[in-house]
């Protein structure tokens, strides 16, 4: 999200300050209420894909169906539903990842659709095309890692997901009343602090290391079999030290942001700290769940005899919310960045206003 | 630079890092054992590792097309010990039918610990307390059979069915049967492999006459692979393969049979705690009082960190000495630490036979001795009945716990 399109804003934010200032009961909603519930579906939709996705991964299930666009000769949407639920859990989990991915394509397109005929903000037109074709590449790529059986695909597809989420909620809170109603007049407000670049930069460093986490875990995950055992242990160092980097952040972050007396920042910067802190819990007990009790936590009583399943489904759960929390977390934090921008934007409006 | 490219670039140093999924069409040669012979024997391996990993894979293929070397084979039952088919389907890269048959299994359960060759450095190994298993010295802990002695089929399901407790071996209870069976047959195919390309290459060096360079024809590895029916360097080959997989084959016979148990009464856990303690047994030497307390010995490493350290005169502490072995493939040197008996948890299996066989064949690859068993009551051997006593006492432990 790059700040020369927010500032796009300004035209058609303008007559509805006036409107919202002088004449409020008899206010004109300038903004898409279809596209913003359209928005939320999609958060609401991909975020439940990333948990199955994550899923297939967990229980190896990738290549479940050989083929693809379609399931085993058939029409993906044709497929019988009789076999799919009846079937293997792999084909089960693999063919419904494929089926609420095809569904969140055509949502994506009637986003597109809404906000080219009810939306005025051209950027926000050009992030639901950037949806779709997030989409549609994040379809592709998944079929790709089918058709080739090549695991650094499943990689990409998987570090691809979150992106997509993120991207779905973006849409979400650009569309909301929130962000609309949002006006602000440091003179009004005394107390409130201006947003510097310092802070811009610093609300963007939560969506760096998140990333980051998720590509490291990704490389976890879909571990090579020739990866060095250094390697591979250098990677989880990284990833332990950037875990805590990121929690020891998220309370900075939150402290600047509530300085600036507004909730649709410091909320989603507290939530932040509290899906880091759980995100840390998860992680140790993917591990657990993977390779045992480490040494680190030898202390504890309960370790000792710990004995590793393979395939045990609430081990599989918590490997999988340890992947769509991830995405949650990098959401929020993109989410947090864009608050910022916005409000560094309206800022600095209003002071030009003032001029 | 612009923020919105640091991710790309993230992926882009992740791949570089790691590779990609380029199938792995050989398997990984033994390097750390030519440089364990090279260093025993001062002479170097160079070729005998070269002309041994292309002998090893004209008889035994590749990971994605394994091969069972039966024509090679003089015994029937070592042409029997593993199915190909199972072979095939544990082999290669992951997928699955419509009807949740499951391929590649071996690369789905167990190549991020074992690694491709069954050398126990898989990607994640290093971070293991104890370390996953190297399969290529044929030395297995959990087993019924002898000292020695190679496991039996039994053995191998059951430790995978069972797990290991306290280490990163999962139980595959939910993984079916006939899955479990290819993978045993693999980890039997993985384990000969590499139990032939090590006595290859250390017979290349002490038989063949390798060193610098490559021996006359007759006696080079290389007419293996030319085809060359008549060359002793073939009949030593197909020798150590008759012998390897013959100590396979005949693993049901290696069994320990295990006496009648006695009564497990508070008499004997307490009988058993006096010859836990008695010079006899001298279980508390290594497991301390009531097993409570094991004693860490600074010296006490395994079989598969000894080989390339104190057998070859490396101290294992010496991290310089140990480094070029590190390069080559071996983890970190750590040292083995008896288990605390008072916490119940018993890596090989609780139940009473498997406590009495671990008692009286110890613990392979590792510094468990075995307990001298007597038919009678002597000075120095314990019978059965006294070994029994044992068990009832060091399973008390748990219980009490």
């Amino acid at each position: 999200m790059a700040e020369p399109n927010l500032s796009e804003q300004q035209t058609s934010d303008a007559p509805d300050d006036s409107l919202h200032d002088s004449q409020p009961s008899v206010a004109v909603d300038p903004r898409s209420k279809l596209l913003h519930r359209l928005a939320v579906l999609s958060v609401c939709l991909v975020w439940p894909l990333i948990w199955v996705g994550g899923l297939v991964t967990t229980y190896d299930a990738g290549m479940a169906v050989p083929d693809w666009p379609g399931t085993y000769g058939y029409n993906l949407l044709l497929y019988p539903i009789s076999t799919w639920l009846s079937g293997p859990f792999d084909l089960f989990i693999e063919h419904g990842h494929r089926l609420l991915g095809a569904v969140v394509g055509l949502l994506a397109i009637v986003m597109v659709i809404a906000a080219f005929r009810r939306e005025d903000r051209r950027w926000v037109i050009g992030l639901t095309v950037t949806i779709l074709l997030a989409v549609i590449s994040q379809g592709v790529l998944g079929g790709v890692r089918v058709l080739l059986g090549d695991r650094t695909f499943a990689m990409i597809h998987g570090c691809f997901g979150p992106v997509v989420f993120s991207l779905c909620c973006v849409a979400a809170v650009v569309t909301s009343r929130s962000w609309w109603d949002r006006r602000h007049l440091p003179s009004a407000v005394p107390s409130q602090k201006p947003i510097g670049m310092s802070l811009l930069a610093f609300a963007t460093v939560p969506t760096l290391l998140s990333y980051t986490q998720l590509v490291l875990g990704a490389q976890l995950r879909h571990v090579q079999p020739l990866t060095t055992p250094g390697t591979f242990t250098l990677i989880v160092a990284i990833h332990i030290v950037t875990a805590f980097g990121l929690w020891l952040l998220t309370p900075i972050l939150f402290l600047l942001v509530r300085r600036c007396g507004d909730l649709t920042l410091s909320r989603p910067a507290g939530w932040l700290i509290w899906f880091v802190g759980a995100q840390i819990l998860l992680g140790t007990g993917t591990w657990i769940v993977n390779y045992g009790w480490p040494g680190i936590l030898e202390f504890l009583p309960f370790g000792e005899g710990y004995l590793v399943r393979s395939k045990g489904f609430i081990d599989s759960i918590i490997v999988t919310a340890h992947v769509a929390v991830g995405s949650l977390i990098l959401a929020t934090s993109v989410v947090i960045g864009v608050q910022v921008l916005r409000q560094r934007f309206l800022h600095q409006r209003s002071l030009a206003v003032l001029v | 630079m612009r923020p919105t490219f640091l991710p790309s670039l993230i992926v882009l140093a992740a791949l570089l890092l790691c590779g990609c999924d380029a199938p792995v069409d050989h398997y990984p040669p033994n390097e750390l054992y030519s440089l364990v012979v090279s260093t025993r024997e001062m002479v170097s391996t160079q070729v005998a590792a070269d002309d041994t990993t292309a002998v090893v894979e004209a008889w035994f293929g590749t990971p994605v097309q394994p091969r069972w070397p039966a024509d090679q084979m003089s015994g029937s039952a070592a042409k029997a010990l593993v199915r190909l088919d199972n072979l095939e389907r544990a082999a290669g890269r992951v997928y699955a039918d419509q009807d949740d048959l499951h391929f590649g299994l071996y690369n789905e359960h167990c190549v991020t610990c074992h690694g491709v060759s069954g050398g126990g450095n898989g990607p994640a190994s290093l971070l293991q307390n104890p370390y996953p298993r190297d399969f290529r010295a044929g030395v297995f802990k959990w087993k019924s059979t002898a000292r020695n002695a190679r496991p039996t089929r039994d053995d191998l399901i059951k430790i995978l069915q069972h797990g290991a407790a306290g280490s990163a071996m999962p139980t595959f209870r939910l993984i079916p049967e006939q899955d479990l069976e290819a993978l045993v047959d693999y980890v039997i195919f993985l384990s000969v492999r590499g139990q032939f390309e090590r006595e290859l290459i250390s017979g290349a060096v002490q038989e063949l006459e390798y060193d610098e360079a490559r021996p006359s024809d007759g006696l080079s590895l290389m007419s293996i692979v030319g085809g060359d029916e008549e060359s002793e360097a073939l009949s030593f080959a197909r020798e150590t393969l008759d012998r390897i997989t013959d100590g396979w084959a005949r693993a049901d016979d290696a069994v320990i049979q295990v006496p009648p148990e006695t009564v497990a009464d508070a008499a004997s856990i307490q009988r058993g705690r006096e010859w836990f303690h008695s010079p006899k047994a001298l279980c508390s030497g290594c497991h301390g009082q009531d097993g409570d307390h094991p004693l860490a010995l600074q010296t006490n490493y395994d079989d598969w960190t000894t080989e390339f350290t104190s057998r070859i005169g490396i101290t294992p502490s010496d991290r310089e000495a140990v480094r070029p072995f590190r390069s080559a493939g071996a983890l970190r040197p750590r040292i083995i630490v008896p288990r605390k008996l008072s916490d119940g948890v018993f890596r090989g299996g609780d139940d009473p036979q498997t406590v009495y066989r671990r008692l009286v064949t110890g613990i392979d690859g590792t510094p468990m001795p075995a307990v001298n068993v007597s038919d009678q009551p002597s000075a120095t051997g314990l019978t059965s009945d006294q070994i029994w006593d044992i068990v009832h006492y060091v399973r008390s432990l748990g219980e009490s716990e």
